[in-house]
């Protein structure tokens, strides 16, 4: 079976804002995410990350290069990749439910049908009880499960997810890795999530590619062989496949950072 | 639940509320200190007469339906020049904030008048429909439009983009974003916007029919004071000020409570 979101050959060059000049973001990537896998890309800050992430939710025009998902070509955003942003982007004027129900609402679909599905999210991120009420009712973790709820919701084929967990304090940010790796089970989404936390692209991914500093090149991938079921914050810390592989890909960010500096 | 309350219940709310105790404490101060003054100073009927002499004026004004007259027309005009005024000023506002060359167009044109004030604008009017009811609405209409719009549009543009982007994420169109996302994004700005135009309009309506008007609550004040009678030019006051507070609490600030106080816009 052909991978469900593959990127051949992608560069890309924006003007800077100040100074006019071409800036080079991306350099020749090359990737592929194969069905139900999760997969992070992390890389220093400035190494184009987000700027591959854009691209790839359609936001940002590409022209070096092919990007496909599901064997479509993608040009422009669209339902079939879902995005979870790092801040929260739930629309405040939307209960916790009519959030979710969103992209189902804007896929015109039958409100029983919508109900249901929605129904079935907010129990899978746990926020029964909370139907009604309005974001800035929810605590930061909270939110940030709505909008996974939501974009889930929508069934993407790929679901990018942005830095998600980045504004959150740390133990909040523990607990949503976890439920995030429940989630991934339950759902078995192809998850592409991006990151400069390198505990945090070992201990979600099954495969981590590691950036370098603009222009953003992909300099190595990592495999993280661990079972999904077997991913906990408790047992992670004895697990020799976890820190193998976090150390690994910590030399490789920080190889490039001071190989840069010197 | 404050949604579907009683009005009177309402009512008794704001009465037991510590904010309209705090309220009353300072009004009978105002009420306090202006007795003293009225009753210390020389012929107080010119210069400032007792709340009392005030109170009375207002029940021979009421015995002989002048008051309700006036009040009613200056309340007519208000509600009309209002609706036109939001009618239009909110979504020429939001057809300014949604496209880029429309705005290119108008808003050079919407900087300029929102300089030249209602009171600078009223001798053209004046020229063209001399002292009439037209005068008088055209400057009501000409003086809630502009900053209306103009807060409309500004509140379209700070809708942040991370919304728009997650709602095309999720396969929008461009009308459905403008649907869900930018119309309730500008709805602080069209609730704060439809506020300052009331009471710009309320402004305006007494201006115009101090100076272009046969009737109403400005017409009483002015001729109040050609007639030498204090009492009716400070009746007026009064009529104006609490005729605000009372629209203000029962129409505007509902209509903020319901909404962008409630989508946690606003803090309050």
């Amino acid at each position: 079976m052909p991978a469900k979101l593959i990127v051949q050959g992608l560069s890309h060059h924006y003007p800077d804002e100040y100074t006019g000049e071409s800036v080079h973001a991306l350099d020749d990537i090359n990737l592929e995410v194969e069905d139900g896998e999760f997969v992070s890309v992390v890389g220093p800050s400035g190494c184009g990350k987000s700027t591959l992430l854009n691209i790839l939710a359609g936001l940002l025009p590409y022209r070096e290069g092919s990007v496909t998902v599901d064997g479509n070509v993608i040009d422009g955003p669209g339902h079939d990749r879902g995005v979870v942003f790092q801040e929260h982007a739930i629309l405040p004027w939307r209960t916790v439910a009519r959030n979710i129900g969103h992209g189902l609402e804007l896929q015109k679909v039958p409100k029983g049908e919508r109900n249901r599905k929605v129904k079935e999210f907010i129990d899978l991120v746990g926020l029964e009880g909370f139907e009604d009420r309005y974001p800035h009712e929810l605590s930061g973790g909270m939110k940030q499960r709505c909008a996974v709820a939501r974009t889930l919701c929508a069934d993407p084929v790929v679901m990018l997810m942005d830095e998600p967990f980045a504004a959150v304090d740390a133990q909040t940010r523990i607990t949503l890795q976890e439920e995030l790796i429940r989630i991934s089970i339950a759902t078995k989404k192809t998850i592409l999530f991006i990151t400069h936390a390198v505990d945090e692209a070992a201990f979600l991914a099954d495969r981590c590619m590691v950036f370098s500093r603009r222009p953003g090149r992909l300099i190595a991938t990592v495999d993280i062989n661990i079972p999904r079921q077997d991913r906990n914050w408790n047992e992670m810390s004895s697990n020799s496949e976890f820190t193998r592989a976090r150390d690994q890909i910590l030399k490789l960010v920080r190889g490039e950072v001071s190989a840069d500096e010197a | 639940m404050r949604h579907s309350r009683h009005p009177l219940w309402k009512f008794g709310r704001f009465l037991r509320d510590a904010n309209f105790s705090h309220f009353v404490v300072s009004v009978v101060v105002i009420l306090v200190i202006w007795s003293i003054t009225s009753a210390t100073i020389d012929n107080p009927g010119r210069y400032l007469p007792s709340p009392l002499a005030v109170a009375l004026s207002s029940v021979d004004m009421l015995y002989k339906g002048i008051l309700p007259s006036y009040f009613a027309d200056t309340i007519r005009r208000l509600v009309l020049g209002s609706i036109i005024g939001l009618s239009l000023g909110i979504p020429f506002g939001l057809l300014l904030g949604l496209n880029r060359t429309i705005s290119d167009m108008f808003y050079p044109l919407l900087n300029f008048f929102q300089s030249i004030s209602g009171i600078a604008i009223f001798p053209i009017i004046v020229i063209w429909w001399g002292n009439s009811d037209k005068t008088v609405l055209a400057i009501v209409l000409y003086t809630s439009f502009f900053p209306l719009a103009y807060t409309v549009l500004s509140g379209v543009r700070e809708v942040p983009m991370k919304y728009i982007h997650a709602v095309r994420t999720l396969g929008a169109t461009r009308f459905q974003v403008i649907r869900d996302v930018l119309l309730p994004g500008a709805m602080p700005s069209i609730v704060t916007g439809t506020r300052l135009s009331i009471s710009f309009a309320w402004r305006a309506v007494i201006a115009g029919e101090m100076l272009a008007g046969r009737e109403g609550l400005g017409w009483m004040i002015f001729t109040g004071q050609d007639a030498d009678l204090t009492t009716q030019v400070i009746l007026g006051m009064l009529m104006i000020g609490c005729s605000w507070i009372i629209l203000d609490h029962y129409l505007l600030r509902p209509l903020e409570m319901d909404t962008i106080e409630r989508w946690g816009l606003v803090q309050r």
